[in-house]
């Protein structure tokens, strides 16, 4: 059955274990970072950091904000990146999960092509091409575990399930902090298996916090044009 | 905390101030946000605006420093607007107790007072002013209407009157509207039914007015019924995975373990210890629970020395040492002896003091004063290695350092106990790495060999080095006093390993003889089922007896896994490791109950009287629910008529009741607002006394301090971010956490910034009175500049989780560096929340 | 969509060679994850508590029972009632705690006046330690203070922590410092 996230950041108090966890399951090694003036670090995704949260001071209706924005691959239902990459050997989707696959495979792809595709600007390359990405830690799923960072959060803000499961859960959700937050609403629920909700305009929390319009157009001058409009894309252009 | 982790679920309306639980305590988040899901509030109180404030529903900002302020006038705001919860008040506090003539209030002064000749004290109180009036049994005089004007009630009313929200908005810089929505929304709790809590840490012990700062929420705790309930409670939330056991087994100097009192020399005998700290009440309604004294030192006696510890010698009590009645030997006494060269030989053991403790370049300089160091850890560390830190010259350096290195927690057995009193039992995942050892192997084998040193001088007759060196010795036979070091049961291995079993064991106590108590043989050599049952004679042992159940003959209730909630399913778990005392998940439980035994709350409900009544009387004794405070009938009968047997509530207290007032502390009985010892106003608001008249305040050529003083015009505190510990020891040589948060760093509001011309992301230099620290920018709307009185005030904020050693590059220290040698009167804790500094580019 | 097995076996075992040259002890390779089995499968599972604040979270700690029988994995645990499975970045990242090259595995002495540290073994460490102690003690312990009160103490040796020992621990050392006459025993609560 496939699978989703349910990310409420409502209830992200930006501890960050996800981000840890994430390395910590997958081995993955630091980066050599600095403070530069903010919490967040490192300052962006890369080859070896698929989760990353996202730290935004906002004012907004005269009052302060600190928002936090767990981001990550949003497993699209139909993702672009594989649907260009047209090499099931280097990008797949895993039917069971719904989880988008990236293997070492992706070093034979057009690195810059798949990564402009992505509308939420997530895939990363090292220096010989590789792309690496959020993998929905399909080893644990498999074995009946949730994903590292979603065992991990203390608050409820990680949720990981069967789809339906969590598309109720997230509406359910919606409602109850619709009385504290009017304008809070769903990411792109019906395109991804990474549902965001958020109390505030998206575009304070993250640029990429819903599919980047002027990333959908430079993706579709290239050669996203010759696919058929998929669904973030789709729904975005329909706007 | 009198309550635990879980149970801030339960609470109607969650008060975070002195901590930043969200950033420091992430955990205890799953419960807050629990909590709000069922509609509890969140409120935020903090000089910047957290990680918990980016969650609260309310936010306010203060002043560091400037709690009680804050809080009095919560306290007049319960008063004046009829707030507070008028049964608990007055049944279960001591807000009846009529106050002796001598106690008075003014210019900022309690009556007693003496100002102090040589430090570091700056003076003291004679408490023997601030006693209750007493009836001709020795039992305090009440007025339970509360309308005597010399009444606890009536004093505190008039205390707090001054407390406006016009003086607090000026002290604290928080606006009064702010002030306002905080004392009503947590105002609120005093329904019946309703509970409120409080979550803090270091940002209120860390004051010259810390313990009072606590005490000023105790207070609002007791007049709203908080106090005993689901949901409530006053909560510290401690920062060290076992920092409660290790206070609970007193690695302090004025404790013995248990909360027994250190020994002073004036107590010449065990008699004289024993009767000094064994309280007596004779109020029929107190269970006066300290009256037991004798039977928790005498079997402490019994597990030090064993079968050396006789009725004859006094159980051993002269081989334990004393300390002088006015002396204080505390951590910021010892560096300060030690750095005018009085202590010749160290141990750090698993601290890192070069870092962590307040004015740390004092620190470091009476680190060359000694002859020798020993330091064990995980990592090497800016304490054993201060002999090449910066600026100084290893060719100049006499200490001799041994630096022994520990196994981490997962490659050892034995248990920690939480900051809600949960005793937790780990296991060995590996063995330790390299040749590190676990500590407890460590202290045994260092033990063994000092023993055999002391064994070998005994059969030689006499110290013979000391001999042959002609070295002067006040008792030389078998080296100096050895009968401690000789006694002492030290038979804690297993096929020549320490066994920590062995030592829980010992820590719960054994029968030493076959005893019968209420008509059930115990038999000799068993484990003592609970520390009702320890005796004063010298036939039970406990190490420590608020552990004694802990490990029985039923097992090692530690350990314990099961996942079944308590009949009132409000998240006790009490088959789930274990809790002190008696495995009580909430402290004052049986003040969640009215004189009847019924709960405030009847859904949240934590206790309740369950037992049989006839004819409107309880006639069995039963309580479901938690395990209840003392256990005793309630205090009346379901027919309203008092019983002889019934017990008050707060049973650790002598008289039974919630102390609003607190003759016990040196600071008065009474919180009032005190500047901190460096401070950005010329002026407090309150009163005519600047400072706390009895701070401790140190003052060697190491201890300058510089309050309002253009030169550091800036408040500065210091805090912890979620990616490091402490000084930063074990999470500074980890890539994952330092990619996190790699740099110090101090934060500052953009109106800072832009009076210094400084960027975001750029380095600048901290400076206070004692040193200056290099640290990256952080400019953020989360520091806003202060009004306070007619001016304006900047803060800033640094973590004291940097050191020399790590990162490699040297580059990042300790904010400890710049924190003053001013401490609490009560506790002598370090005032490293509120200091001042500059800041300037570099 | 799938591979098939041949390709299969290609994509893991180049991703087994990336892991074997390494040397970091990380696979930076994106791998077939829903492949492959789970890292911990055969390890031993032990619990524990997380050693930074005070919360008590519980933890499972998976050690390999091959090899050099190291932590490989370690996560918050499902069945802890506080945590349940929870962890935040410290409590995530104790693997890096315990298995870091940086860690002291061996006793190590630094000489008066000296510019390094030296290995010395645990018997002469613990030796050359019980023998300051004994020196220190016995030349500075006081039978009486100045007011001729007994008070069987030294006050020339200190002792700070630890709120990091177990509670066994804890009162093991208590014990000591204080046959030893310490009156200067303080620790991390302190501050």
């Amino acid at each position: 059955m496939e699978k989703s996230f349910f990310i409420d950041t409502t209830i992200c108090t930006g501890c960050r274990g996800c981000q840890v966890a994430c390395k910590q399951w997958h081995d993955l090694p630091a980066e050599s970072t600095k403070n530069l003036g903010t919490f967040q670090n490192p300052p962006d995704l890369s080859f070896m950091t698929y989760k990353l949260v996202i730290m935004k001071e906002e004012v907004i209706e005269n009052k302060l904000n600190w928002l936090f924005f767990p981001d990550q691959c949003r497993h699209c239902i139909e993702a672009p990146c594989l649907q260009i990459a047209e090499n099931p050997n280097a990008i797949y989707k895993d039917a069971s999960t719904g989880a988008i696959l990236y293997t070492a495979k992706t070093k034979e792809l057009d690195a810059d092509a798949i990564i402009e595709s992505c509308p939420y600007n997530i895939p990363r390359k090292r220096e010989d091409g590789t792309l690496a990405k959020c993998d929905m830690c399909n080893d644990r799923v498999h074995n009946g575990l949730k994903p590292a960072c979603v065992q991990t959060c203390p608050t409820g803000t990680m949720n990981f399930g069967a789809r339906q499961e969590m598309l109720d859960m997230a509406n359910k959700r919606l409602a109850e902090v619709k009385a504290k937050f009017p304008n809070a609403l769903l990411l792109n629920p019906e395109d991804l298996n990474v549902i965001y909700l958020v109390a505030h305009d998206p575009k304070l929390y993250h640029e990429y916090a819903v599919a980047s319009r002027s990333k959908v157009e430079r993706g579709i001058s290239r050669k996203v044009a010759l696919r058929k409009m998929m669904g973030p894309f789709a729904s975005l252009l329909r706007a | 905390m009198t309550n635990h982790w879980i149970d801030l679920k339960n609470s109607d309306c969650i008060l975070i101030m002195g901590s930043n639980a969200a950033e420091n305590h992430p955990i205890s988040f799953k419960y807050v946000t629990e909590a709000m899901r069922n509609g509890a509030k969140l409120i935020s109180v903090d000089p910047r605006f957290t990680k918990t404030s980016s969650k609260a529903d309310i936010y306010a900002a203060l002043r560091s420093g400037t709690d009680i302020a804050f809080l009095g006038g919560m306290i007049k705001y319960i008063l004046d607007n009829n707030l507070y919860n008028k049964e608990y008040t007055a049944e279960y506090t001591n807000a009846s107790f009529i106050v002796g003539k001598d106690f008075e209030f003014k210019d900022g002064f309690f009556s007693g007072y003496t100002k102090g000749k040589e430090g570091p004290s700056m003076g003291s109180y004679d408490k023997s002013k601030w006693t209750f009036e007493v009836d001709d049994k020795g039992l305090p005089k009440m007025d339970k209407t509360l309308e005597n004007p010399r009444s606890v009630f009536q004093l505190m009313k008039k205390h707090y009157d001054r407390y406006t929200p016009e003086i607090v908005s000026t002290i604290t810089g928080t606006s009064q509207e702010d002030l306002l929505t905080v004392y009503k929304t947590y105002a609120e709790t005093g329904a019946t039914g309703k509970a409120g809590t409080i979550m803090y840490a270091m940002g209120w012990t860390q004051h010259t007015v810390g313990t009072q700062m606590i005490r000023t929420m105790c207070i609002i705790q007791l007049l709203l019924g908080n106090m005993g309930v689901a949901g409530g409670g006053v909560n510290a939330l401690r920062g060290e995975s076992n920092v409660q056991g290790s206070t609970d087994h007193a690695l302090l100097w004025h404790l013995l373990p248990g909360y027994l009192k250190g020994i002073k020399a004036s107590q010449d005998t065990l008699t004289a210890y024993n009767t000094k700290w064994t309280p007596k009440s004779s109020d029929p309604l107190s269970i006066n629970w300290w009256q037991n004294y004798p039977k928790y030192s005498v079997s402490l006696l019994k597990s030090l020395f064993g079968d050396k510890a006789t009725k004859e010698n006094d159980f051993g009590f002269s081989w334990l040492p004393k300390a002088d009645d006015t002396g204080s030997y505390s951590w910021f006494d010892i560096f300060d002896a030690m750095f005018k060269e009085k202590i010749k030989g160290f141990f750090a053991w698993g601290q890192n003091p070069a870092c962590s403790g307040s004015n740390a370049g004092k620190t470091r300089k009476a680190l060359e004063k000694l002859d020798w160091m020993v330091n064990v850890n995980l990592f090497d560390n800016e304490t054993g290695s201060f002999w090449h830190g910066p600026g100084v010259d290893p060719s100049k350096v006499k200490t001799e350092v041994f630096m022994l290195p520990a196994a981490a927690s997962v490659e050892k057995e034995g248990s920690i106990i939480n900051s809600g009193r949960w005793m937790q039992w780990r296991y060995q995942g590996p063995k330790p790495m390299g040749d590190s050892r676990p500590d407890g192997d460590i202290i045994l084998e260092l033990f063994n060999k000092i023993k055999e040193l002391y064994h070998k001088d005994a059969a030689n007759g006499g110290n013979e080095k000391a001999g042959k060196k002609g070295k002067k010795n006040k008792a030389n036979k078998g080296g100096a006093f050895p009968e401690p070091i000789l006694n002492l049961k030290w038979d804690y291995t297993t096929n020549g390993v320490y066994d920590p079993h062995k030592v829980a064991k010992e820590v719960n106590g054994y029968f030493l003889e076959d005893v019968t108590i209420k008509d059930k043989q115990y038999k000799k050599g068993t484990l003592v089922p609970n520390f009702t049952m320890l005796q004063d004679n010298g036939s039970t042992s406990s190490g420590c007896w608020v552990y004694c159940a802990s490990y029985t003959e039923d097992g090692n209730m530690s350990a314990r896994k099961d996942t079944t909630d308590a009949p009132n399913n409000i998240g006790l778990y009490p088959k789930f490791a274990w809790a002190w005392p008696l495995n009580r998940r909430i402290l004052y439980n049986r003040a969640s109950v009215n004189a009847k035994g019924e709960p405030w709350n009847k859904d949240r409900w934590v206790v309740k009287f369950a037992g049989e009544q006839k004819d409107g009387k309880w006639t069995t004794n039963k309580w479901d629910g938690d395990v209840p405070d003392g256990g005793a009938f309630p205090l009346e009968n379901p027919d309203g008529t008092k019983r002889e047997d019934g017990k008050n509530p707060f049973i650790m207290q002598k008289d039974g009741y919630g102390q609003i007032y607190g003759p016990g502390l040196a600071d008065g009985p009474f919180p009032e607002h005190y500047e901190p010892l460096e401070c950005p106003v010329e002026k407090n608001y309150l009163s005519p006394q600047m400072t706390n008249p009895t701070a401790v305040v140190y003052s060697t050529s190491e201890d300058a301090h510089a309050t309002c003083d253009p030169r550091f015009p800036f408040v500065g505190t210091t805090y912890r971010v979620c990616e490091h510990w402490q000084t930063g020891l074990m999470t500074r040589p980890q890539e994952w956490l330092m990619e996190l948060q790699p740099q110090m760093f101090v934060e500052m509001s953009e109106e800072l910034a832009a009076l210094r011309g400084i960027k975001n992301g750029e380095r600048v230099k901290v400076s206070s009175a004692r040193a200056s620290v290099e640290c990256t920018a952080v400019v953020t709307k989360r520091f806003k500049p202060f009004k306070i009185g007619n001016g304006i005030v900047h803060q800033v904020g640094v973590p004291w989780h940097y050191g020399w050693r790590w990162p490699s590059s040297g580059a990042e220290e300790s904010a400890n560096l710049l924190t003053p040698s001013a401490g609490d009167p009560n506790t002598r804790i370090p005032e490293t929340k509120a200091f001042m500094v500059n800041v300037t580019k570099i | 969509m799938d591979l098939n097995r041949r390709e299969f076996i290609q994509v893991t075992s180049a991703t087994a060679a990336g892991l074997a040259v390494s040397g970091l002890g990380f696979d930076l390779m994106p791998v077939k994850a829903h492949a492959q089995m789970l890292k911990t499968k055969y390890a031993k599972e032990t619990t524990t508590i997380c050693c930074y604040c005070a919360v008590g979270c519980g933890a499972i700690v998976h050690t390999s029972q091959r090899g050099d029988g190291r932590v490989i994995n370690i996560e918050g645990d499902p069945d802890h009632v506080i945590n349940r499975g929870a962890l935040c970045p410290k409590g995530a990242s104790i693997k890096q705690l315990v298995e870091n090259e940086n860690r002291l595995t061996r006793p190590m002495y630094r000489a008066p006046y000296s510019d390094k540290w030296q290995a010395v073994s645990w018997d002469w460490a613990l030796e050359n330690i019980a023998k300051k102690v004994k020196e220190t003690r016995d030349a500075t312990f006081e039978i009486k203070n100045s007011k001729g009160q007994v008070v069987n103490r030294t006050t020339a040796i200190a002792s700070v922590g630890s709120a990091a020992m177990d509670n066994e621990e804890c009162w093991t050392y208590q014990a000591m410092l204080r046959s030893l006459g310490l009156v200067y025993v303080e620790h991390q609560a302190r501050i």
